[in-house]
């Protein structure tokens, strides 16, 4: 691994930790008073921007930093114990969202606005597929979730806070290609005075 | 906003503060599994004797001790009353307008609420008493032998202080890059959804990019000083093993035992 890619890879991570809560001091998503996580937002940002392997790793890093105990997941909480919490699911899927959305970027041979966007949608139906089954599999196995508690119902909580993912994802699509292209032009550049 | 970097740590001198971070990162992993071994009356009172022993050693003042629950509260409260409202077992308690709670419930729910509570100090408990970058280090060592499978353990660790470290730096300029944009006439805290998208992706590009050059140039300086990796490469922090140490383990293996022989 080159520094290069360490420092990029530990970057993104660090705008991750800073996604996740952003909306608390920057107001502009606040639903019901509550500040709104940009996490699955900058997950599929990392796959798309670093590429599969160096985004996957950008979220590895992010969850370790979290579970060790830095209040960077959402609403400022961290450490072990979250390993045990039935959101946990959700942050263990950014790994994979983010490596999945890459793959579909690197894949593409036209990097159209339209390719983005799809590998964005496919990357938050990743985190929402795995995050939700993790959720009733938690509850299930180590919350003990009594018989009323029913597949449909975990389902059913997700359905809150979907339209604003989907929304995100597409914004996350159209402006993928606009931070790309700055930094690949910012690294000619660098190339040019070097 | 310099909390991120130290985490929620506490400064402190206790016993729990001077543990190696490798014994404490153990006893978090291990307690974790064996608090799943607890399943009835003493076997809790086992597990809160011993996690309020650890919470007295520690010198923690209770109120840092609640604050660091507070965001996971909510999952202690809401496992408690799915179990009252959904289980349905044994006699009815009280009945409350078409709400029947049963005993048998209350019980479970205390059960396994009082569990997550029990997982969730321990845990609070080592951050509080150790910081990310202690806990890094700790992490580096305890995954060493993982090296042998070209796992990046050097690079992973290296990067998780990296990003500690940048984590207050990129808040700093998230709160420059903001207030330049509203001295432009970008309005964060009002407008349509569309608007609102705008002025987020306002703050995040430029957000993105300075991040990058800073990525950039910290990876120049790297190289110019020679990095190239973990190989032979020495220590700042280094971290020692003491009496006591073993002596926690020995203690951990000793609670595990005991829990064990009570389940019933």
């Amino acid at each position: 691994m080159r520094a290069k890619d360490l420092t990029f890879i530990a970057m993104f991570a660090s705008l991750m930790a800073i996604g996740a809560n952003i909306t608390s001091w920057a107001p502009f998503l606040v639903i019901g008073g509550v500040p709104i996580t940009l996490q699955t937002f900058f997950c599929v940002l990392a796959g798309a921007i670093l590429g599969a392997k160096r985004g996957a790793m950008a979220m590895t890093v992010y969850t370790l930093i979290g579970l060790f105990g830095a209040p960077v997941f959402a609403r400022f909480s961290g450490g072990f114990s979250m390993v045990t919490a039935p959101t946990f699911g959700f942050i263990l899927s950014f790994i994979l969202a983010a490596y999945v959305t890459g793959l579909l970027i690197e894949k593409s041979t036209n990097r159209s606005i339209a390719r983005f966007i799809t590998a964005t949608i496919v990357g938050m139906i990743i985190n929402y597929v795995v995050g939700t089954n993790w959720m009733y599999m938690a509850f299930k196995l180590w919350a003990e979730a009594p018989e009323g508690f029913s597949y449909t119902m975990a389902w059913s909580w997700m359905l809150v806070p979907l339209p604003k993912d989907i929304i995100l994802s597409i914004v996350a699509g159209v402006i993928a290609p606009r931070i790309y292209r700055a930094l690949n032009e910012q690294q000619t550049y660098n190339k040019y005075v070097a | 906003m310099n909390s991120m970097i130290i985490g929620k740590y506490v400064p402190g001198d206790s016993l729990i503060h001077r543990l190696d971070p490798r014994t404490k990162l153990l006893l978090m992993f291990i307690y974790v599994f064996i608090v799943f071994l607890a399943n009835n009356e003493w076997a809790y009172g086992v597990l809160t004797f011993f996690t309020c022993a650890l919470l007295f050693l520690s010198r923690i003042p209770f109120s840092f001790m609640i604050k660091g629950l507070k965001p996971v509260l909510w999952v202690i409260v809401f496992t408690f009353l799915l179990h009252v409202l959904l289980t349905k077992d044994g006699d009815v308690v009280f009945q409350w307008i078409g709400i029947e709670v049963y005993d048998k419930a209350i019980q479970q729910g205390a059960f396994i609420s009082l569990r997550f509570l029990l997982l969730i100090v321990v845990t609070t408990l080592v951050t509080l008493t150790t910081t990310p970058i202690e806990v890094t280090d700790g992490m580096e060592s305890l995954l060493s032998p993982l090296k042998k499978w070209n796992v990046p353990v050097h690079e992973l660790a290296l990067m998780m202080s990296i990003s500690l470290r940048f984590i207050p730096t990129l808040m700093e300029e998230t709160e420059k890059i903001m207030k330049a944009q509203m001295a432009r006439g970008v309005d964060f805290s009002s407008g349509s959804l569309s608007e609102r998208m705008k002025a987020m992706t306002a703050l995040l590009v430029p957000l993105f990019i300075s991040a990058f050059k800073r990525a950039e140039e910290l990876a120049v300086a790297m190289e110019v000083r020679g990095y190239r990796g973990g190989n032979g490469r020495t220590k700042w922090r280094e971290l020692t093993w003491r009496r006591m140490d073993t002596a926690f383990m020995l203690l951990l293996g000793l609670l595990a035992v005991l829990l064990w022989l009570l389940r019933s």
